[in-house]
């Protein structure tokens, strides 16, 4: 994907101030309220694309990762606010999600170890969970997500952060062992053995869960 | 691996759903059962939103001076 960077995109529309709403007008001559104006557009299109392409594999990992919601909000925002800041610096010697991926993987890992030193505990409660399923159509599917995403929650709580890691990186498709193993800076032998080892443990873990 | 979770297959009336018919679904390994939770999970829209305000406030950065593109600096 060639993207522009930022400096190169035309300018975008105004930022609205937030908390500040306009107020309703009228069709002149009418009563009829103008139309709701469009939502934001992207201030370089090309990075709307990437977010749409990406955002679901990096949110993922953050929820996963993080243990919270709210917390993988957040995260999948700075991250690809880090990546529209350092479009430049993009090399393009990885693809582009793994380079998305690193950028998570480093601030999942810097925020983790920083609740570690403040030793707080980060447990998602039932409300943030409700968030998590935002969008989704029905009840019913909220809790299904909520049910099969607690299972996994709780059996990669039980795992090491390398094998938790290793197996949400491995789930995705796009990304090959060489690639996965370049993220955890480990050689690809060494990530086929621990993904052996971890897939073993996720597993006794998940049947935990049951 | 076959690890086992209950999905249900019909959405609606709920009352009768979670009373009645729910299903064992088996999966074949663990990376299914990932895949099948990430597909379930959706991206709140309010991140996308939030991003496209910090994207139009943050001055972007310079474009790379060509001689450090030719220098590989």
């Amino acid at each position: 994907m060639n993207i522009p960077l930022p400096s190169q995109a035309a300018a975008g529309p105004p930022v609205k101030l937030k908390g500040l709403t306009p107020p309703v007008r009228n069709e002149p001559g009418t009563d009829q309220p103008l139309p709701a104006p469009p939502p934001a557009a992207w201030p370089v299109p090309e990075f709307g694309a990437l977010y749409e392409e990406h955002s679901r594999p990096i949110y993922y990992l953050t929820l996963r990762f993080l243990a919270d919601p709210q917390k993988a909000e957040d995260a999948t925002h700075d991250v690809f606010l880090k990546a529209f800041r350092r479009l430049d610096q993009f090399r393009g010697e990885a693809s582009i999600r793994t380079w998305l991926y690193r950028i998570a993987i480093n601030h999942c890992q810097n925020l983790r170890q920083s609740w570690q030193n403040r030793n707080i505990q980060t447990s998602a409660d039932d409300a943030l969970w409700e968030g998590a399923a935002a969008g989704t159509d029905s009840p019913l599917q909220a809790l299904e997500t909520k049910e099969l995403g607690q299972r996994i929650l709780t059996a990669l709580d039980a795992l090491p952060d390398e094998y938790s890691l290793l197996l949400l990186l491995v789930a995705d498709e796009e990304l090959s062992y060489e690639e996965v193993a370049a993220l955890l800076d480990q050689s690809t032998d060494a990530v086929r053995g621990k993904l052996h080892r971890a897939r073993k443990a996720f597993a006794v873990q998940f049947a935990k869960t049951a | 691996m076959k690890q086992e979770t209950k999905l249900s297959q019909k959405q609606e009336p709920l009352a009768e759903q979670t009373a009645e018919a729910q299903t064992v679904r088996e999966f074949a390994s663990t990376e299914e059962v990932l895949r099948t939770d990430a597909a379930q999970t959706t991206v709140p829209p309010e991140i996308g939103e939030r991003l496209k305000k910090s994207a139009a406030r943050i001055r972007p950065p310079e474009a790379r001076p060509w001689w450090k593109n030719l220098l590989g600096r």
